[in-house]
């Protein structure tokens, strides 16, 4: 078990995908950032994860990495370029399953395929293939209300990948999920990061649920306090895959629970 | 400038936004009977289309003229000035209302079900907060309509019925529309520029006011829209906590414990899972409302199809053919404003919904341009650019006058309702859009307008409606600059020219006639074009149900 300082995780930094620095955002009228000197990475073949008490703005972050708002301070970079504005090369799946309700699934993941320059043959084969990656073949003429919430949010995670990304966000994606398919999908989009049927290369997740951080994760970014900041990283030194039976898993949560409670305690 | 210019125009903002107020009461209980009863709906709706459409300046003087006799005196003049404001504000609010009711969320939907709630607490804790984006976004149109008819509207005359009951058989109430009027008629130009100024210091105070509201509404009342909530704290917060109301709502909430802690509920009473099948009242109150509104219009109908002669009615179907050659010309004019319009909302509403510096800068001067009364400056328009235009388009210069008139009357319904259609799109589709960097015409043929399509029905539906009364001015307008034109603006070929130049002459029967064929054709567009296309919009594209987990 290896809990790393903010130092000499900033000394190894080599082979990033995904970097953010001196991250900082403010919400509009509010008189302090809700996060500030937010500092994390990604490398290649890696998921991490940021947890952390509600409210310290997880979710914002996400999106500041998407660039879909911009911080206040801070760059964003991806394979060391500045990232200044949206990329499909950085995909979000958001918390609240967000599919559009008026078209099928296979529409749905085809519409990140607009302006891609690809026929619209190729693109159909493509948004099937994403499906069936996902475990939806056969339903890619299904409504999202004639499908579940954990059908529903493959759709997005298929239509996030058919954008070929090379980081995927995801925002809680599993939280509306039943415990059954929410691991289910777990493990697939941790294939997913590491198939190479994929250009998919690292991924980020935000989740309020430990147990799954530690299945998941590689190395945990652990944010409190207000304005919030990383207050501890944690390298998740388990083998793959993960169950909550394997020894020392339990001692990880304990040690993240740790995490979250300590700098409340100080609040 | 004469202090009578901005009390006036005071009198007749207050006199507007009373209106409003009414409509928006009376659209909430209408809406909610059309989408409980499926029949109230059929008759409602199309109703609702034939009173948008039909100018009611030109066709309803016996009602005006009823409420002076009936009421006598100033009341009646301001009952019957109130009927004309009220007919431009209430038709948009009320298709609004019905169309944010018919796209509830079905979640939220099963939810108020799922606990029982009644009536009340439906209509307060989910109907008509999901209502309040659209009310907004027609307050805006309904302003503006009722300042674009103003000078008409707070003065009329209906003839010999009125020759004997007002000052000049012309009757008039306080209002800005009447001072306009008066100054127009005796030549007091600089009184009308006031005038008008003090209408564009009013407009854009009101906007900037609804704009704010408009942003709130749908901050608070959208899915997951981009808006942040704005809070008020300071003083008004703590007066309104300690509000009368709020006080006296805690007592009898007090009172309400103890009641039900001394009188619990028996066992017989409660709600129960799969219960007996409770008698739908607003199911067979909308049936018994449909029933009783269709039976007075047979009843009308039949009275005065009775009253007419035989060979008089042989006379108006042997026309019919023609009158309806009438009717869809005016549609192709109709067609046209409404294209534009559409094309207008989609492209400059869409940056001012998405550019907010653009939005806050512009807003204004749209909707100071709706609501001007085209009545008191369209002569000017008309004297400048006739002879260039009778030049340019021989054949063709009036329609253009007419497509012009058509458009200020009524372009600002789909464009507010676009505007803010945009607005209330949930902040995860856009982001989708901004992710995935959607070409501008993928993001708008895919997302944007699929997503707005319920605002976009309600708009365009009411565009339609309203492009009438343009229409109707611009058809026959004999008196208009005759120092430049002697027979002033005229086409002859369309029914409202049919329509307008009968009433002229007297021929009410023959105006009637062709009203009716219009009326009909309209209630059969209410059916086939608002009421299915909303269906279309609950049933598919209801954009707050996409961001909804299973």
């Amino acid at each position: 078990m290896a809990s790393l300082s903010i130092e000499s995780e900033a000394r190894t930094r080599e082979g990033k995908i995904l970097e953010g620095q001196d991250l900082s955002y403010h919400y509009p009228g509010a008189t302090k950032p809700v996060f500030e000197g937010i500092n994390l990475f990604t490398k290649s073949d890696e998921l991490i994860a940021v947890v952390g008490p509600t409210g310290t703005g997880k979710s914002t972050l996400l999106r500041v990495l998407a660039q879909l708002i911009p911080q206040a301070s801070g760059k964003v970079f991806l394979d060391g370029v500045e990232v200044t504005r949206p990329s499909p090369k950085i995909s979000l799946v958001h918390q609240s399953i967000a599919t559009f309700p008026w078209m099928t699934a296979l529409d749905n993941v085809n519409l990140v395929l607009a302006g891609s320059g690809m026929d619209e043959q190729e693109a159909i084969q493509l948004g099937k293939r994403m499906l069936s990656l996902v475990g939806l073949q056969g339903f890619e003429g299904y409504y999202p209300k004639e499908m579940s919430g954990g059908m529903r949010q493959r759709v997005a995670i298929a239509r996030a990948l058919a954008a070929s990304p090379e980081v995927l966000l995801l925002d809680e994606p599993f939280v509306h999920l039943d415990e059954l398919t929410a691991n289910e999908i777990r493990k697939e989009v941790y294939d997913l990061v590491f198939n190479p049927a994929t250009t998919l290369k690292s991924a980020v997740l935000v989740s309020h649920n430990l147990h799954e951080v530690v299945q998941l994760a590689d190395r945990v970014y652990v944010m409190n306090s207000s304005p919030a900041i990383i207050v501890d990283v944690v390298k998740i030194d388990l083998q793959r895959p993960r169950t909550e039976r394997d020894p020392g898993f339990l001692d990880y949560v304990d040690l993240l629970y740790k995490g979250l409670n300590v700098k409340k305690a100080k609040l | 400038m004469d202090v009578t210019i901005p009390l006036a125009t005071l009198a007749t903002v207050g006199r507007i936004f009373a209106l409003i107020g009414i409509a928006i009461f009376t659209g909430h209980l209408l809406a909610y009977a059309a989408i409980k009863s499926r029949n109230f709906e059929n008759v409602y709706v199309p109703l609702v289309n034939v009173f948008e459409s039909i100018p009611v300046i030109g066709f309803l003087p016996l009602v005006l003229v009823a409420f002076v006799l009936t009421f006598h005196g100033s009341i009646g003049i301001e009952l019957a000035v109130d009927f004309l404001v009220f007919d431009a504000v209430a038709w948009n609010v009320w298709i609004g209302i019905y169309q944010a009711f018919k796209t509830v969320p079905l979640h939220l939907v099963e939810v108020s079900d799922n606990y029982n709630m009644s009536f009340w607490k439906k209509m307060t804790t989910l109907f008509v907060p999901h209502s309040i984006p659209r009310v907004t976004s027609n307050i805006f149109s309904s302003f503006a309509d009722a300042f674009f008819y103003i000078s008409v509207s707070e003065v009329f005359t209906a003839g010999a019925a009125t020759a004997n009951l007002c000052p000049r058989g012309t009757c008039s109430t306080f209002g800005i529309g009447t001072l306009i009027s008066q100054y127009t008629t005796s030549g007091d130009y600089v009184g009308v520029y006031y005038c008008l100024i003090s209408v564009a210091v009013a407009v854009i105070a009101v906007t900037v006011v609804l704009s704010r509201l408009s942003k709130w509404a749908i901050a608070k009342f959208g899915v997951d829209t981009p808006g942040v909530i704005k809070r008020y704290a300071g003083r008004w917060r703590g007066r309104l906590v300690t509000s009368p109301w709020r006080a006296f709502r805690n007592q009898t909430n007090v009172f309400r414990g103890y009641a039900s802690r001394l009188r619990p509920t028996p066992r017989e009473g409660r709600p129960e899972a799969g219960g007996a099948k409770r008698v739908n009242v607003a199911k067979y109150a909308g049936i018994s409302v449909a029933v009783a509104v269709l039976a007075l219009l047979v009843y009308a109908s039949a009275k005065v199809v009775a009253s007419v002669s035989a060979q008089t009615w042989y006379g108006f179907f042997r026309e019919t053919p023609q009158l309806l050659e009438y009717v869809g010309a005016d549609y192709v004019r109709v067609s046209l404003i409404a294209l534009a319009s559409l094309a207008l909302a989609v492209t400059v509403g869409y940056l001012l919904a998405t550019h907010r510096r653009a939005g806050d800068a512009a807003l204004p001067v749209v909707q100071v341009l709706a609501a001007f009364p085209a009545p008191t400056y369209f002569p000017l328009l008309f004297i400048a650019t006739l002879p260039f235009l009778e030049h340019a388009l021989p054949t063709l210069y009036t329609e253009v006058y007419i497509f012009i008139l058509g458009f200020l009357s009524c372009f600002y319904y789909v464009f507010f309702d676009f505007w803010i259609g945009v607005l209330a799109i949930p902040s995860e589709f856009v982001e989708v859009t901004q992710n995935y960097r959607l070409p501008f015409l993928t993001r708008m043929r895919r997302v944007i307008l699929p997503a707005s399509l319920p605002y976009m029905i309600t708009g365009l539906s009411s565009t339609i409606n309203s492009a009438w009364a343009g229409i109707a001015i611009g058809e026959y307008w004999p008196n208009l600059a005759p120092q430049v034109a002697p027979n002033g603006l005229q086409v002859k070929f369309g029914m409202m020219y049919y329509i307008s130049s009968n009433m002229a002459v007297g021929q009410i029967g023959a105006a009637a006639y062709v009203s009716l064929l219009f009326a009909i054709v309209v209630a059969i567009y209410g059916i086939a074009f608002t009421r299915n296309l909303m269906d279309l919009a609950r049933k598919k594209y209801v954009v707050e149900e996409g961001i909804f987990a299973a």
